[in-house]
């Protein structure tokens, strides 16, 4: 398991130092610093194509950048694979939804326990002593997510089934199993009515509120990114062009040209 | 029960404590949390009640004072109920799902003191009127999520309250007696919970009931089902509403059976199947809910399944409901029914949760005969009743051999029917209220001289003396011609198709009949699945061209089936249309109980009548919305307008007059 | 003629009812051996996209090891274990140096790879332990031996004990596997990664371990069905061929479900014993090879996802 962090509020828990990222002659990701504070929800945003979601799969090790580091809880890291990311407590969702779509809601949300659970394979297999001590434990703090996201009706529905803004909060769930210190959220709010994503909203702020999470997020509803973030950086073609409060990004002459060229 | 003992036992928190020196380990309530049924003893529900009473009082709870109680049905809305009640205080429960607005009139019309609510999201309506509420001195909470960084000066958990009253017990060895003394201090005569309906015309009336009235119906109705502390309900309705109050609360203190909250209201079919509940009330459209989700699986399940499935729907249709009534039947028939019953009927009532029911009973609208057969046929003792919430509930309801699907039943015991010159049903009940809070002028209103109250329904009894209701009294209209003209009536003949959830019909003084209809999303987004009709949103689907041959195909039935009806033959549907947007109580257009509030909808929709009757094809609307945290949008449509086939009447031509 | 096929063979069925039981007996014994197998395909292939052709080679070469070690001087049971271990080498060896090098690559390539360690195996099998067929050890780990002989229906049906002791074991390894991959932690990762790789990696879930157990699993699937198989006939190459018997059962069962392998398995097994026997003096005997095949490819045309497969849905 991740050693609780030693780090209080307002800290740096993750710095990003000159990263890029190329996909053979394609720039994703050009030169960009930027860092998370502890206990703070930090929006990434940006125009289609500006290297948003490559930026997060560099922070949980699916991407290798070619040059520049990342400091994760004052270790900086060369490369990272997803696995250390996640038993270092970073936690994401995905922008289209990954889930289990053959398992139910509780297996989904189990599953993200995973790292969580120690029994050894001999106990597993015969799923007594330990092992048995240790699901019912695990259960328990899987009920408590389902009942934080309000998801009981779903509980043993394949979650292929569902609707897709429960397919959201299904996964939210899943990466809240993990009990992150650093959640990433890959556009929570895509394709969700509005009172879908009031409800994502609250549980966003919630989360924070309650579990003390940091939380990087990436949202196309500005009103969403202005109401819930404390700081914001924007990416464009790969590169910042602004980072700041709402406020001050808000008022950025960079930032009003980049979205006036790609408004449709 | 014993005789002497029932004698003073007047009040709710008198029977609470009856129910825990009779039968301490029975299970009082349960409630599913975090995936687990935990269960409360009626000596634990007891225990809790007086501590949490006492740590009411000692937040300055007094005789008289209003507590507004408000959420979904948890245990610790019910016991704050009953601690009220023990200090002599009167609930009012409210639904959980007005908005802001509708919530501070209740709240401040009722003038509460305290309000008990479940979570955030009725704490920040009452706190965003609270300016309003000047009475209010204290909110207590279920669930504390969400609430940390909240100023707690006037706002605690429940669970806090419950705490402070055993500190005080302990503390405090004349708390107890304190205690008992409030509650012996309470008699019949209390006004034992105000219930506001949601009244299906202006602003909505406090009903107020006392304790010895309602005690005295809910002992009628325990014995009339003979209701044991065995029994087992799934309390899923509405707190506010009357049903809930009366079967739920008030029958399970009486008869002492166990109170099952559900984990979340989406999750009350399985959580009823969970319980084995054995006592069930469900408004009509619960059941057609479960009917039209049977069929949808049906159409996906493989040949054989659908094969078995309508051949012994078939044996159902033609035995269920006369085994049930226990009239004679063929030996083979039965066994064929017994073997369909493993089959099919079984697994269904599985599914539905309602394999233990004993007594189910619906009422609040009309029920469609195939939808009553339905259920009863596969061997549900389903039963229709007929009550409001003045009359606390029961006024009439059918016994077990006596079901129809088009009557509601003969008088409950005890209560007194009287049909008015005009057609309205009166009645005087050992349950009806004493007035409407701070209104005598409409409390008057409704009486008659000699204490009978008015239901504003119009209905006449049947040969066999069960009550059969028509329509709103004032709703049955007449058409320009003369001829008769009930929308109600018409409006539920349309709702009996699946595709159609809504209707609203229009023609009092008019030349003839025209409807809006509101499309079942459920069953018409399956057909459009089933026939690759795409669509973006419920509006698309609405106006779309072949969803508008199929609603037309039901208005022609519908007008067929008048046609043969001399009364109402001249009453058919000449033109409707289907609304862009569906009806919603949040916008005001349905009751909190789901009902049409045609006038209402009539003004906010003028453009869409005029329509009807001008002859246009098209009409443009826009219609302000209210979103859920109580923002306004406005939706604009252009909505198609389609001329119906029209039956000649059958039979005698000039039957209207 | 059409009565020689459609008629006569049921006449027969019912003309000697204990004859019947007799070949439905057969076929199912034959049918949970294949189920076997199959299950050995569907656990690779669910955990990790891969078509497994060395499945069956696994199984030769599991009972290879397994009566090699115990001519060795090496007692039976140790023997057995020491097989387990062998192929828990054998599971890490295939991750290290076939799959982690070629992860992400198109499916066909490894494909190709599973059909390169299929010689590989055969290879170090006949290195160590020589080409020549071996008679399995079945007396010596405690199997019964023998027959039984029940009368049924007017007439004697003769059951091998060692059939009996196959199915049991089979039905049993099933069930556990079953258990284990629905309420386990490791198998609910196991589910996961088959559902998908992306999400199991951002849950922590490392692939690579999940590969080995998958493979140590099938490896040991492949041992029991080596060791039952082995014992109704000669340990020895020639066995591998029943690997394509796996075939048409996955093509029945899916190639995702482990019902389907099973049912697969029972239905191809009695399917073509009774064809065998019935059908076959029609044609001169010998069906039993390929008739497997025919059913397989009718049902391939009615439904080609299989009886318990994932639905093919191809929404517009």
């Amino acid at each position: 398991m991740a050693e609780t962090s030693t780090l209080s509020p307002g800290e740096i828990m993750l710095k990003v130092e000159n990263v890029s990222l190329r996909f053979g002659g394609v720039k994703a990701i050009t030169d960009v610093s930027f860092d998370i504070q502890k206990g703070e929800i930090r929006a990434i945003i940006g125009p289609n194509g500006a290297g948003k979601t490559s930026m997060l799969n560099v922070i949980n090790g699916f991407y290798h950048p070619q040059d520049g580091t990342i400091t994760y809880k004052g270790a900086t890291r060369a490369k990272m694979k997803p696995y250390v990311a996640a038993s270092q407590g970073i936690a994401r969702t995905f922008q289209n939804v990954a889930l289990f779509k053959g398992m139910s809601t509780l297996d989904n949300i189990m599953v993200g326990r995973t790292l969580k659970m120690k029994s050894n394979f001999f106990w597993q297999v015969f799923r007594h002593g330990p092992a048995m001590t240790e699901e019912i434990a695990h259960r328990r703090h899987v009920e408590e997510i389902i009942d934080f996201l309000e998801i009981e009706h779903i509980r043993k529905v394949p979650v292929g089934k569902l609707p897709y803004g429960l397919q959201k909060r299904v996964e939210l769930g899943r990466a809240l199993a993990m009990e992150p210190e650093l959640l990433l959220l890959d556009e929570p709010m895509a394709g969700m009515n509005l009172e879908e994503k009031e409800d994502m909203c609250r549980f966003i702020l919630d989360v924070k509120e309650q579990y003390g999470t940091t939380i990087a997020l990436i949202e196309h509803d500005m009103g969403v990114v202005m109401d819930l973030s404390d700081r914001v950086v924007v990416l464009e073609y790969g590169r910042k062009i602004a980072d700041g409060t709402p406020d001050e990004v808000k008022a950025n002459q960079a930032v009003i040209d980049a979205y006036l060229g790609v408004a449709h | 029960m014993d005789r002497d003992a029932s004698a003073v036992l007047d009040t709710f928190p008198k029977w609470l404590a009856h129910q825990a020196r009779s039968r301490p380990e029975r299970p009082g309530m349960r409630h599913k949390d975090l995936g687990i049924w935990t269960e409360w003893s009626w000596a634990d529900v007891a225990r809790n009640v007086r501590a949490y009473a006492l740590g009411l009082m000692a937040h300055g709870l007094q005789r008289g004072d209003k507590v507004a109680i408000i959420g979904n049905n948890r245990p610790k809305l019910y016991w704050s109920m009953m601690a009220a009640q023990s200090v002599g205080a009167i609930p009012v429960p409210v639904y959980a799902d007005s908005v802001a607005e509708e919530m501070a009139y209740v709240l401040e019309h009722a003038e509460v003191k305290f309000a008990c609510v479940q979570d955030q999201e009725q704490v920040d309506k009452i706190l965003s009127v609270s300016d309003r509420l000047q009475n209010l001195a204290f909110v207590f909470y279920d669930e504390p999520r969400g609430l940390r960084a909240y100023d707690h000066a006037r706002l605690q958990a429940i669970g806090e309250v419950i705490a402070q009253g055993e500190a005080l017990i302990l503390a405090d060895p004349e708390a107890n007696r304190r205690l008992d003394a409030e509650i012996a201090r309470g008699n019949g005569d209390d006004i034992s919970v105000i219930l506001y309906t949601s009244g299906t015309t202006g602003r909505s009336k406090g009903v107020m009931l006392s304790a010895g009235r309602c005690i005295a119906a809910a002992r009628d109705t325990v014995a009339f089902d003979g209701i044991t502390d065995r029994d087992n309900v799934l309390a899923y309705l509405p707190l506010a509403w009357v049903g809930d109050h009366y079967l739920n609360y008030a029958q399970a203190l009486i008869a002492g059976f166990c109170i099952n909250c559900p984990e979340s209201p989406e999750t009350a079919v399985e959580d009823r199947r969970e319980v084995g509940n054995t006592y069930a009330f469900a408004p009509p459209r619960v059941f057609e809910g479960m009917l039209t989700r049977i069929m949808i699986r049906m159409e996906d399940a493989s040949w054989l399944k659908r094969k078995l499935f309508h051949y012994y729907m078939g044996v159902a249709k033609k035995w269920g409901e006369k085994i049930l009534d226990g009239k004679p039947v063929p030996a083979l028939a039965r066994l064929n029914y017994a073997i369909g019953h493993l089959l099919v009927y079984g697994p269904l009532k599985n599914v539905m949760g309602l394999t233990t029911v004993r007594v189910g009973y619906t009422a609040g609208e009309a029920i469609g005969p195939e939808l009553f057969s339905f259920f009863r046929s596969i061997g549900l003792n389903l039963k229709q009743l007929y009550g409001q919430t003045e009359a606390f509930l029961f006024v009439t309801c059918q016994k077990d051999d006596g079901v129809r699907a088009d009557c509601v039943g003969p008088a409950t015991p005890n209560v007194e029917i009287r049909i008015a010159d005009d057609g309205e049903v009166l009645y005087k009940s050992p349950g009806q209220f004493v007035g409407y809070f701070k209104d005598p002028d409409k409390t008057a209103e409704t009486m008659t001289p000699d204490g009978f109250v008015k239901t504003g329904d119009a209905g006449f009894f049947e040969k066999d003396g069960q009550l059969r209701i028509i329509d709103r009294a004032k709703d049955v209209g007449r058409l320009r011609s003369g001829a008769l003209f009930s929308p109600k009536y018409i409006e539920n003949k349309l709702k009996f198709f699946p595709n159609i959830r809504e209707a609203v019909a229009f023609g009092q003084g008019e030349d003839f009949v025209t409807c809006f209809l509101n499309i079942d999303i459920t069953a018409v987004g399956n057909w459009a699945e089933r026939n690759n009709v795409s669509y973006g949103s419920y509006q698309e689907l609405a106006g779309h061209p072949q969803v508008y041959d199929i609603l037309a195909g039901h208005v022609a039935e519908v007008n067929r089936q008048l046609a043969e009806e001399p009364l109402m033959a001249n009453a058919q549907i000449h033109r409707f249309l289907i609304l862009h947007k569906e009806l919603d109580a949040d916008d005001g257009e349905l009751t909190r109980t789901q009902k049409v509030r045609r006038g209402f909808i009539a003004d906010r929709y003028g453009a869409l009548v005029t329509a009807l009757y001008d002859g246009s094809k098209e009409a443009n609307i826009s219609t302000e919305v209210t979103f859920e945290d109580g923002r306004k949008g406005v939706i604009a449509a252009r909505v198609k307008v389609m001329d119906a086939k029209v039956v000649p009447p059958v039979a005698l031509p000039q039957a209207a007059e | 003629m059409l009565y020689n096929v459609l008629i006569d063979p049921f006449v027969q069925m019912a003309g000697a009812p204990d004859l019947f039981v007799q070949t439905i007996w057969e076929g199912l014994v034959a049918g949970v051996l294949y189920a076997l197998i199959a299950l050995g395909f569907v656990l690779i292939f669910k955990a990790s996209g891969v078509f497994n052709f060395a499945q069956g080679m696994m199984v030769v070469f599991a009972a290879l090891t397994l009566v090699g070690l115990h001519e060795k001087g090496v007692p039976a049971w140790a023997a057995l274990l020491l097989t387990l271990g062998v192929m828990a080498i054998l599971a890490i060896a295939v991750e290290r140096v076939v799959l982690r090098p070629l992860v992400n690559q198109p499916d066909i390539i490894l494909f190709m790879a599973t059909f390169g360690l299929t010689f590989i195996i055969i290879g170090l099998g006949e290195f160590i332990f020589g080409g020549e067929p071996k008679q399995m050890i079945a007396e010596e780990l405690g199997l019964p031996q023998g027959t039984m002989r029940f009368d049924v229906l007017g007439g004697k049906v003769l059951i091998q004990k060692i059939d009996v002791a196959a199915a049991v074991i089979a039905s049993l390894m099933i069930a556990a596997l079953a258990l284990f991959f629905q309420y386990t932690r490791i198998g609910r990762a196991l589910r996961a990664v088959a559902d998908s790789h992306k999400a199991a990696l951002s849950v922590g879930i490392s692939l690579n371990q999940i590969w080995v157990i998958v493979w140590f699993a099938a490896g040991i699937v492949a041992l029991i069905t080596g060791i039952m198989w082995g014992a109704r006939s000669d340990v020895s190459f020639a066995l591998q061929v029943i690997a394509l018997k796996a075939l048409p059962v996955l093509i029945l069962g899916g190639f995702t479900s482990i019902p389907g392998a099973i049912v697969g398995g029972l239905i191809i097994g009695i399917g073509e014993k009774l064809a065998e026997f019935y059908w076959g003096p029609l044609v001169g005997g010998g069906i039993e090879n390929w008739v497997a095949f025919v059913i397989a490819l009718i049902f391939l045309m009615v439904r080609p996802q299989g009886l318990f497969g994932d639905k093919i849905i191809e929404r517009i």
